[in-house]
């Protein structure tokens, strides 16, 4: 079969690209732990404040007793409840969130948490903060005309504190 | 004559929701754990309120007397009470199931006539105050121009430092409202409006899912309230 060498040359760029792309991600699953939401529960959104988990008054941080963390957001539009959250740094955090109305995104940076909120679905991740401060919390998957207004505080605080 | 017979009936009204204040003053402890809200959105809510027949609305509005305070058309007759008029009808049906489950406690009176109302008289007098255009400025209203656009700011940007999503993201640019139950506030009386940011802010009411209005409220300083009340108050259609 007669390949023209420009369009060769062509063909291994694109390969090139598309070989880059796959390896980028294999890295950062591989290496640096992001992976797409694994967990599949489901859950009725339009109930979700009438459930117990994501009851109100059950929202935010509770302590296990091998001294790890349980998280427990809501999404709605447009912020993520409760609106600040303090951990301690160095622990394993598993963070629970589900959506109460559309698609909602949660992203927070210098960790390995990137979750899509599908409703109908309760997102989980395991993570631990490794830097000290405060972070941003952001909605990263576009929600309605209050998006770029959506985000939580998140506050990695010294251990012992 | 009909209106000795109104002012007879407001009288009565209100004497018998004095007396159920007392009650749901010691109820209102042991709501502490419960949720916000008893409604939910499901479909079968959403198609119940669908369903509403206005018509019928307006003679079960009728009977209650709702005109006292909301005014024939829904306009309120005072400034202290709140005008209904293109009110989404999801908004009205779950501030009377509020009412009637406890969930909101502002109002003793407006509890004791959404007790006896089955969810379907909701519907229908929800569905009646729907069907009317949103109301003009208030009458007597008069409206401080430069105080209305001080919140612009808010209204259109919010402010990211106190999480403040803008007011027009979820109430709309025109102040009518949005899905599911987010209600309207264009021509609302500033003085209901006032007293209802004030009750959120002091966390008297209590019935927004997740605290989202009260978060809201809490980082607002009174003088921004006011100026959003004369804001919202202007915005007619």
């Amino acid at each position: 079969m007669h390949v023209d060498p420009l369009e060769k040359r062509w063909l291994y760029v694109v390969g090139g690209i598309v070989a880059f792309t796959i390896a980028v991600q294999v890295y950062y699953a591989a290496a640096k732990g992001i992976h797409p939401p694994s967990n599949v529960q489901t859950i009725d959104s339009a109930k979700l404040h009438l459930s117990k988990e994501f009851a109100e008054n059950n929202l935010g941080v509770h302590k296990n007793t091998d001294g790890s963390l349980d998280v427990t957001m809501v999404a709605a539009r447009y912020g993520f409840y409760p609106q600040e959250i303090e951990v301690p740094i160095d622990t394993p955090v598993r963070l629970r969130i589900a959506s109460l109305d559309v698609l909602h995104g949660l992203l927070v940076p210098y960790s390995n948490l990137n979750l899509m909120v599908v409703p109908g679905y309760i997102s989980e991740a395991n993570t631990t903060f490794t830097k000290l401060g405060e972070f941003p919390m952001i909605c990263n998957e576009y929600c309605g005309i209050g998006h770029d207004y959506m985000y939580a505080r998140v506050r990695v605080v010294p251990k012992n504190n | 004559m009909n209106r000795s017979i109104t002012l007879v009936g407001v009288a009565a009204l209100i004497a018998m929701s004095t007396s159920s204040f007392a009650n749901e003053h010691g109820a209102s402890k042991a709501r502490a754990d419960a949720p916000s809200t008893e409604v939910a959105w499901t479909p079968e809510t959403l198609a119940l309120i669908r369903s509403g027949n206005a018509q019928k609305g307006s003679q079960l509005a009728n009977e209650q007397m709702c005109a006292s305070c909301h005014g024939h058309a829904g306009i309120a007759q005072s400034n202290n009470w709140p005008s209904l008029a293109g009110q989404r009808a999801e908004y009205t049906y779950k501030m009377l199931q509020d009412y009637k489950n406890g969930s909101r406690n502002t109002y003793p009176l407006m509890t004791v006539l959404a007790k006896p109302m089955s969810d379907q008289d909701m519907a229908d007098i929800a569905a009646f105050y729907a069907s009317f255009k949103l109301p003009p400025v208030p009458v007597g209203t008069v409206i401080d121009k430069a105080l209305a656009d001080k919140a612009e700011l808010l209204v259109m940007k919010g402010d990211g430092n106190r999480l403040l999503a803008p007011c027009m993201s979820c109430h709309g640019y025109k102040g009518e409202g949005n899905v599911v139950d987010v209600p309207a506030m264009a021509g609302q009386t500033p003085e209901y409006f006032i007293r209802t940011m004030q009750d959120y802010k002091t966390g008297k009411r209590s019935n927004d899912v997740y605290s989202r209005m009260r978060l809201m409220a809490h980082s607002l300083s009174d003088q921004e309230i006011i100026e959003l009340a004369n804001y919202y108050a202007n915005l007619t259609q």
